[in-house]
């Protein structure tokens, strides 16, 4: 747990007139499994396009293994937070996964063997082998969240990046999601956006709380006084509006 | 029908027809699955409508107006194309305006060329019985083109239709690939103008392709079941047309049209017998 893996530095982000990040930095360490919490508009989204290179800071830097952004960007697995795509598009839950190894080379429309097999491998450790042939209009939330998953995995990456993977599941497979992120994170850098911190804060090793700018970066020292701090004020803001 | 079978087999003119509609079937039910599943019909009847720009423009320096047609296709579509990707909260109207401006410049043009041309009535509403053997291996060309970049592409087009910001994660280019996708489909509409004329053109691009939709798990299922249905729509419209003399791209636009309502009925059908 030494290696910087994602070096964010004073980082300053605005859609159009409106701050979203103010002077963020934060650094994420190998094989960590962190979770970034906050309310709703409060940039978690923002952070994680700038950190996937989706999105360019209009101030301060984001390094990824000490390189400039954009170059390594096949190490990233993402699983976004909205479906952006329509749950009638003629596609297989296998089609989806393989996804996962196409690159800007990528020709004509076979998968090589290698390609196969992590995809196999992939949907066995996310147990979606079963409906492997199924067409993705026809899956629950919690089966299409576990699709996504393993899109992102079969790429093989160093950091999996996910977008509050749990939002439209119900609890028990939120559990399920979490576990096997648990073991994943033995191995992988995990960033885990999300609203939930009771929940999370059993599953993460660290916990960096966003509201704009950060809070606070440390688990253990997360207390009740901070969580006000964090969700009370903007709710707060929201009352303004109407 | 069986004074249309005996025809068939007597007149070149029905038995390229016939042929015309396998190959504009390739291309409709390729490309058709494209427009279906990224739903951009409306921009595609706009890029269809525009061409006649093209066409009245060779009239009126008396060039080949399918030339004029295709350079207007891609002409529109890239444009279209590029400025949506810049001003992309303003899609319908840019298109609303490309359609009938394109129009607009086809019937100026048109009306400073000397003499009524009958030839031009056919372009709108497609004269399927005056295809000749030169613009049978046009749509030959035009088929194979399209299909080797769909064939190559197969995987990235599909990446960047399905999932835009994925794509773009795995550092594909998805704004080459959109532009890219609407001159595939310009280069279609000149193929099935000839069929059905550049009105009707929007008929054959979806309906076919929205009823395959219904059937298939995966999109190059897709391609062959909407083209199969492509060409038998066709088909079945140049045979019923051909003994009452009726318009045949009128003919064959309406068969799809009512395929398409009758497959949607039976899918609605079938699917609450099963829930229920």
């Amino acid at each position: 747990m030494t290696k910087v893996v994602i070096d964010i530095n004073n980082v300053s982000f605005n859609y159009g007139t409106v701050p979203v990040l103010e002077n963020v930095s934060l650094k994420i360490y190998e094989d960590e499994f962190i979770g970034i919490i906050g309310p709703n508009a409060s940039g978690k989204s923002t952070l994680l396009k700038l950190v996937l290179g989706l999105l360019e800071p209009d101030r301060g830097t984001i390094k990824k293994y000490n390189n400039e952004c954009k170059h390594k960007r096949h190490h990233i697995g993402y699983v976004p937070q909205h479906i952006t795509f329509a749950r009638d598009f003629p596609i297989t839950v296998e089609e989806v996964v393989m996804m996962g190894h196409i690159t800007p080379a990528s020709k004509f429309f076979k998968f090589n063997k290698d390609e196969v097999a992590s995809a196999k491998q992939a949907m066995q450790a996310l147990e979606i082998e079963d409906i492997a042939n199924r067409q993705i209009g026809a899956l629950s939330g919690g089966q299409l969240q576990r699709v996504l998953i393993a899109r992102a995995l079969v790429c093989q990456p160093n950091i999996l990046i996910l977008d509050e993977p749990t939002s439209n599941v119900d609890m028990r497979v939120e559990e399920d999601i979490f576990s096997l992120l648990k073991n994943y994170s033995e191995h992988m850098t995990i960033i885990v956006v999300s609203h939930d911190i009771a929940f999370i804060s059993g599953y993460v090793d660290r916990v960096a709380c966003l509201n704009r700018t950060l809070v606070c970066h440390d688990t253990k020292s997360i207390s009740g006084k901070i969580i006000e701090e964090l969700y009370d004020a903007p709710v707060k803001m929201i009352h303004h509006h109407h | 029908m069986s004074e249309f079978l005996i025809a068939l087999t007597e007149y070149t003119f029905l038995q390229n027809a016939v042929i015309a509609c396998l190959l504009a079937s390739i291309g409709c039910g390729v490309i058709g699955s494209y427009v279906v599943v990224k739903k951009i019909s409306f921009l595609t009847g706009g890029i269809a409508h525009s061409v006649l720009a093209g066409m009245g423009m060779a009239y009126f320096y008396n060039a080949s107006p399918i030339m004029g047609a295709m350079i207007a296709a891609l002409v529109s579509s890239i444009l279209i194309g590029w400025i949506n990707l810049r001003w992309k909260e303003h899609e319908d109207i840019l298109i609303a305006a490309f359609w009938s401006a394109g129009m607009a410049i086809g019937i100026i043009f048109l009306s400073r060329t000397p003499g009524y041309n009958v030839d031009l009535m056919s372009y709108l509403f497609g004269n399927i019985l005056l295809i000749t053997g030169n613009d049978l291996l046009l749509m030959l060309l035009l088929d194979i083109l399209v299909l080797t970049v769909v064939l190559i592409c197969y995987k990235l087009f599909l990446l960047s239709i399905f999932d835009e910001e994925f794509a773009r994660l795995h550092g594909i280019n998805t704004e080459f690939f959109y532009i890219l996708l609407l001159c595939l489909i310009s280069i279609t509409i000149v193929i099935l103008i000839q069929l059905v004329g550049l009105i009707l053109v929007i008929a054959l691009l979806t309906l076919p392709a929205a009823i395959a939709n219904q059937y298939v798990t995966s999109l190059y299922k897709m391609f062959i079941l909407s083209s199969i249905i492509c060409g038998v729509i066709s088909i079945s419209g140049v045979a019923i047309s051909y003994a009452p003399d009726l318009p045949t791209g009128s003919v064959i636009v309406l068969l799809a049209c009512a395929s398409y309502f009758i497959s949607v009925f039976l899918k609605q059908f079938s699917s609450q017998k099963a829930s229920g």
